[in-house]
């Protein structure tokens, strides 16, 4: 990105606006909408965006990793509904810290447990990866119907203290929402890994050739269970921000976080291929989408259309990260 | 390890059929339980339930032999069979069906444009348009069911001819083109040629855009033909049928022994893969066994038979 060096200004700005489309393509439709809708610049509404910002971006954030790392992971969906359930069923029995960490540290066993099976069958390429843990993920979603009994868990059942996640839900640290100013250590924290820590370097090494990698002397087996780790990690923060949010549990709230993560982070820029990529970018993948859905709620679409809508970005958004490449 | 005695053959076969070994299994198992497993009505049931994954999974075969995937026919599958009852209130049935099937053609094309002349990763490209598709139906449908109100419709598929379910005669048909379309024409060689090499297939001067853009055009097509059938036999249209039928299938197709590596596998073995999946769900209900314990045995069955698919080719290369 820092390599614009000795162009023409007109190039540079055509490659600045091909690197960061998306950042525009937000200005555009924040632009656009706050002229045909004025109630969308209003703080109601921004609060409303910051809220949304919740589950999506935490799932996003984890996913971010197993991308570059040149994986996918499809079982979040899963491991989200697992710790949710379980979480929420041990506020009361255990009280809320340990519930809390327990609900993390499923989530990272989870991701652990992918990272586990992926190696030890040798696949190494996404393909493989998307269908095994499509496997677990039905196998994780049916431990938490086995754990629930299928049925939902609401807040207003338990009798003791659950202040913790009260305020994750509906919380506010001065002007930031809870789960926003916790958006935002997280950020910090995973930005710092990927860009500071040799961790980090060692995934965007795995993702761009693992062969290389390998022979460079990189240890993929450890970035392998470390991407994956870190996705079951973040998909277990995101169950607890969702939940937290909705005051209910059910065996089946993950359904179409995997979809959506993946969606968020390719149309941030993070290419598939693995290699390249930041949770930076992420973050603004994260925040098209739901400006996007933002915008269509305001314009009055039915929530149908936005998921079609939303299809059609993530086909669009693929096909100009591939063009890029070529 | 001997590469001739008979424990590498037997490791050769586990690894190869593992789809048929499990059927056998299930097979030799179900002669103990005591159940009404061994019946003309339970099998060809069984095989009903199963005709439309497996309409589904020999398109899909197409295109994962040329080295793709094809997961938008959960789409094209709510999509087309939707179409197939809404139209019927402006236009004759038969029409009716006709466009709802060359929806599915139609979404085929456009994947072949984009995985294959535009060179993008065909999963996560029809990923995306399987999730583009669902939202349409969504739409068209108000995320309600659609009854249809044809009698004449509900019959294709769940009429029968001389004691054989309708759906199954047109699977066997369907079974038997895509066969021949793979083992005996020039197409199906030169599928097999694309995925081993896409490289040396266009040196050999074989029109790779060409070929390889069919067989998305034609797993679109079975798509769009199997929608009309899940309609017809459901008697209703939902945008909720197709959300898992695409991993499924594609997955099914795998459990076969179709690789995605690309140039291994054919018809018939993505029919067995597919039959795991249909026999297992009727021996789990013939067994009792609860919802949530099936859920969990599908999927564990999915992870240990893909994991013996990578494991097996992991053995073939050299691992880094």
């Amino acid at each position: 990105m820092s390599s614009y060096g000795s162009r023409s200004a007109l190039a540079v700005v055509g490659a600045v606006l091909r690197d960061y489309l998306v950042l525009a393509m937000i200005a555009a439709l924040a632009a656009i909408t706050a002229m045909v809708e004025p109630k969308f610049m209003s703080a109601a509404n921004m609060v409303n965006i910051m809220r949304q910002f919740g589950p999506l971006i935490m799932v996003s954030l984890g996913m971010t990793f197993v991308i570059i790392g040149g994986f996918i992971d499809l079982s979040v969906a899963g491991t989200i509904n697992l710790v949710a359930v379980v979480t929420i069923s041990l506020i009361q029995p255990m009280g809320q810290v340990p519930a809390l960490v327990t609900g993390l540290a499923i989530g990272a066993a989870c991701g652990a447990l992918n990272s586990a099976v992926i190696l030890s069958s040798g696949a190494l390429t996404q393909a493989e990866a998307l269908f095994l843990t499509f496997g677990m993920s039905t196998v994780y979603s049916a431990f938490a119907l086995l754990y629930s009994h299928g049925s939902t868990m609401h807040f207003w059942d338990i009798k003791t203290s659950k202040s913790i996640f009260e305020s994750i839900g509906g919380g506010t640290v001065g002007p930031l929402s809870v789960s926003f100013a916790i958006f935002l250590v997280v950020l910090a924290l995973l930005w710092v890994f990927q860009s500071k820590t040799k961790e980090g370097r060692e995934i965007c090494l795995t993702g761009g050739n693992k062969t290389a990698a390998a022979l460079a002397g990189v240890r993929i087996k450890r970035a392998i269970v470390v991407i994956y780790t870190i996705g079951g990690f973040m998909a277990a923060v995101g169950a607890i921000v969702l939940f937290s949010r909705i005051t209910t549990a059910a065996p089946v709230i993950g359904a179409g976080y995997e979809t959506n993560a993946i969606l968020a982070v390719v149309v941030g820029g993070t290419t598939l291929k693995g290699g390249k990529g930041s949770v930076l970018r992420t973050v603004m993948g994260v925040l098209l989408v739901i400006l996007m859905s933002n915008c269509l709620n305001l314009l009055g679409v039915s929530t149908y259309l936005q998921v079609a809508v939303k299809g059609a970005i993530l086909v669009f958004a693929i096909w100009l990260d591939n063009r890029k490449q070529a | 390890m001997n590469r001739t005695g008979t424990g590498f053959s037997l490791y050769r076969m586990v690894t190869k059929q593992k789809a048929f070994i499990f059927i056998v299994v299930m097979l030799v198992g179900m002669l103990f339980a005591g159940t009404e497993f061994y019946t003309a009505y339970n099998l060809l049931d069984m095989l009903n339930s199963t005709s439309i994954l497996l309409i589904l999974s020999f398109g899909v075969t197409m295109t994962i032999i040329s080295g793709g995937c094809d997961l938008s026919i959960g789409g094209i599958l709510v999509v087309s069979g939707i179409l197939a009852i809404k139209l019927q209130a402006v236009m004759p049935m038969g029409l009716a069906i006709l466009f709802a099937i060359a929806f599915g053609v139609a979404v085929g094309f456009v994947n072949g444009f984009l995985v294959v002349h535009q060179r993008t990763e065909p999963f996560i490209i029809t990923l995306g348009m399987g999730l583009l598709l669902t939202g349409v139906a969504q739409q068209l449908t108000n995320a309600h069911p659609v009854p249809a109100t044809n009698p004449e419709f509900m019959m294709i598929g769940n009429g029968s001819v001389l004691g054989v379910p309708n759906l199954v005669i047109i699977m066997a048909l369907c079974f038997a083109a895509s066969f021949w379309l793979m083992r005996y024409t020039q197409f199906g060689r030169n599928l097999y040629a694309i995925g081993g090499d896409y490289d040396v297939a266009r040196y050999s001067g074989i029109n790779v855009v060409r070929t390889k853009w069919l067989a998305f055009v034609i797993s679109g097509g079975a798509a769009g033909l199997a929608g009309v059938l899940l309609s017809s036999k459901l008697n209703t249209g939902s945008a909720i049928y197709g959300e898992l039928t695409a991993l499924v299938v594609n997955c099914g197709v795998v459990v076969g022994g179709t690789s995605f590596a690309g140039g291994i596998g054919g018809i018939p073995q993505s029919a067995l893969g597919l039959l795991v999946f249909g026999m297992l769900d009727n021996v789990m209900n013939m067994l009792r066994i609860t919802s949530y314990y099936q859920i969990l045995l599908k999927g564990a069955v999915i992870v240990a038979i893909i994991w013996l698919d990578c494991f097996a080719q992991k053995r073939r290369r050299e691992f880094v």
